[in-house]
């Protein structure tokens, strides 16, 4: 082979090396998790469970209907974005530019025959509850910025927060904007509200207590850490997680600090309090069972997997989904601990698990809901949230 | 995790991590801290590519005059052109190692970066996964993703070019002047594809990881400049002027050298034979 002819195709492998450099670039950047896909949870009521589907839009589910009736509303619209592939930001968008779908974190709200939905195009949806027809829309002009926090409708007020940093609250009905207040940093955690007061946690490492009819500071509480776990309020205590790995309890009237406890990673979803314990996934692969007054640990277990999906208890059981894909029953109780593993899901579970009539609802990333009831171990088939 | 995410990227990202912690929580700063501090631990390695790239083209007017001397007799030319990179002690594929030695470390850096920038709220829930137990990098997340006016986790169309234009400055400098047309046309195309196709991807792409290339093309520029000079990119009105190392210098005097005894070698032969 001449010189010429060796160089010429020296230089055409040099060029098919290139191409495959910035291939091999683009797919090793495609990592999992860059594109928004959301995480929401299942609500049941009367029968009929209402769920955010990964194509970007409500579903419902009549449990009762045999063989089960599956409604869709109309898929969420994705926000005006700039990014063409894996840093869309506008609410969806997968590597390669396939068509997008707005991810859905919250779940879904129910009150007075409305399914309030939060899409992560920066809307807020209220559905009529019976045939998902769309009531209203806020903005209705525009877009907020993603929304990943949940919602919390009390008396006739709907509150979520922004990763604008903003604290919102709507009526139910109109929907008229009542107030908004302004944190230093995104919110993902979902409002509670309790004895007219809406907790809510903030990127900004704090955790505040805002009057629920005028959006008034009346406390605020710092921790070490950004901040995304949605609080949980009982017996006027408020316990909440961070990522500086603490949790902490807080007295609800003036943020004081009760106790906190340490894990080796974040805490990242909302804990549930049982017989006066409150138990606390966290990110290390432990549920911690925690005495609800002092904090002390008076249980815990190792569930082999991260949980960021907030646990449900029934019959006496805490049901807890690790990212793994692993749901088991826990006993809630020290006197007698004990794992069981329930089923191993195809994939990781991140959604908040739901619960109805002994039966647990798992709303995985593979756009199905799996089913299980927990007295009988029974399980049913799952429920694909696919549109076709 | 597999052995690539605990060997490479996790200790990649905690260092990212950590060292934003020093660099005033900025992921910018970071960003541009790591990419030079990587590239510096790589020089040696970097230095050996370009002067390995350098010593090739050096040899091409020498290529030239064997292939019109010997043109018609392949296997005479075959056996010439090997005697000549043994002579100069250049390996035709020298400047390949170093890159592939390098590649794993990049792919490292980038897929940190994407990491850690955390555009989504499942890629901040990932990245749980790759903390060590030192409290830093629990307390430090999510990093400011704000640099410069700039929102590293979103594309930005100004940093996209340039990143095309910083690689374009850089291929330039690679590509050598006084080739031969066809090889100047392939060149070329080589000069325009890789920018064009590296500043679309820019727009899809987190503008932090626009960043890490734009910082990684001038530090290769840099480089490129201590090596070979401006190289393809001169605007001198003569041929580029090179930094020459003594190490250069030597090579050069023993190629002519060479190529005096191979040409009266042959002045010899020629006689001979014409006398025959």
């Amino acid at each position: 082979m001449n010189l010429k002819r060796k160089n010429r195709l020296l230089v055409k492998i040099s060029i098919l090396v290139a191409v495959l450099l910035v291939t091999v670039l683009v797919f090793t950047g495609c990592i999992r998790g860059m594109t928004p896909i959301g995480w929401s949870g299942v609500t049941i009521s009367d029968s009929t469970l209402y769920a955010g589907s990964k194509e970007g839009r409500l579903v419902s589910v009549n449990l009762a209907a045999s063989p089960q009736m599956i409604s869709f509303a109309e898929p969420l619209r994705a926000a005006p974005t700039g990014g063409i592939g894996c840093a869309s930001s506008g609410g969806g968008g997968a590597c390669g530019g396939a068509p997008p779908a707005v991810a859905i974190y919250g779940t879904p709200v129910i009150s007075e025959n409305l399914v309030y939905l939060a899409g992560y195009n920066g809307k807020i949806f209220a559905y009529n509850a019976n045939n998902l027809q769309q009531r209203w829309v806020f903005p209705v002009e525009g877009n907020l910025a993603p929304i990943v926090s949940g919602i919390a409708v009390a008396e006739d007020t709907l509150y979520f927060g922004g990763t604008d940093g903003k604290v919102y609250a709507l009526d139910t009905e109109s929907p008229e904007r009542r107030w908004e207040f302004t944190t230093g940093g995104e919110i993902w955690a979902t409002p509670v509200v309790s004895n007219g007061t809406v907790f809510v946690s903030s990127f900004d490492k704090k955790v505040y207590a805002l009057d629920a009819a005028t959006g008034d500071l009346k406390w605020e509480f710092a921790t070490e850490a950004t901040n995304v776990a949605t609080p949980l309020v009982a017996d006027g205590i408020v316990y909440v997680g961070s990522l500086d790995r603490n949790i902490y309890a807080l007295n609800e009237n003036d943020g004081s600090l009760v106790w906190s406890f340490s894990g080796g990673n974040w805490f990242w979803s909302q804990p549930v309090i049982h017989n006066g314990i409150v138990f606390a996934p966290c990110l290390d692969s432990w549920v911690y069972g925690l005495d609800a007054r002092t904090g002390e640990r008076r249980i815990e277990y190792n569930v082999e997997g991260q949980v960021s999906s907030s646990p449900v208890v029934v019959n006496d059981q805490l049901i807890v989904a690790t990212r793994n894909g692993r749901l088991l029953s826990l006993s809630t109780s020290p006197a007698s601990p004990g794992q069981l593993l329930i089923a191993n899901i195809v994939d990781e579970v991140t959604a908040p698990l739901g619960v109805s009539n002994d039966v647990v609802y798992v709303n995985a990333p593979d756009n199905n809901i799996y089913a299980y009831n927990v007295a009988t171990g029974a399980r049913f088939s799952p429920i694909s949230l696919g549109s076709q | 995790m597999n052995v690539w995410d605990i060997v490479i990227l996790q200790p990649m990202i905690n260092i990212l991590i950590v060292l934003s912690n020093f660099l005033f929580n900025n992921f910018g700063l970071t960003i541009i801290a790591l990419t030079i501090i990587i590239r510096f631990i790589l020089l040696p390695l970097t230095n050996r590519q370009l002067r390995a790239t350098k010593a090739l083209s050096t040899l091409q007017p020498k290529m030239q005059e064997l292939q019109k001397k010997y043109g018609k007799d392949k296997q005479k030319l075959a056996q010439e052109q090997m005697q000549l990179y043994k002579t100069s002690g250049i390996n035709p594929v020298g400047c390949a190692v170093p890159m592939l030695i390098q590649f794993p470390i990049w792919i490292a850096l980038y897929q940190a970066i994407i990491l850690s920038l955390a555009v989504s709220p499942e890629a901040l829930l990932n990245l749980s996964r790759y903390f060590y137990s030192w409290a830093t990098p629990f307390v430090e997340l999510p990093l400011n993703n704000y640099f410069l006016g700039l929102n590293l986790a979103a594309p930005n169309v100004i940093i996209a070019l340039l990143v095309g234009t910083t690689m374009w400055i850089q291929q330039k400098m690679v590509n050598p002047q006084n080739q031969d047309p066809r090889m100047a046309q392939q060149s070329m195309l080589m000069l325009w594809m890789m920018p064009i196709m590296f500043t679309f991807f820019s727009f899809s792409f987190p503008s932090g990881l626009a960043l890490y290339w734009v910082i990684s093309n001038i530090f290769s520029i840099a480089a490129q400049y201590y090596v070979t000079g401006w190289g393809g990119l001169s605007f001198g009105g003569g041929g580029p002027k090179d930094r020459e190392s003594a190490r250069d210098k030597k090579l050069k005097k023993r190629l002519y050298v060479e190529g005096a005894k191979r040409d009266e070698s042959d002045g010899k032969t020629d006689s001979k034979e014409d006398s025959k």
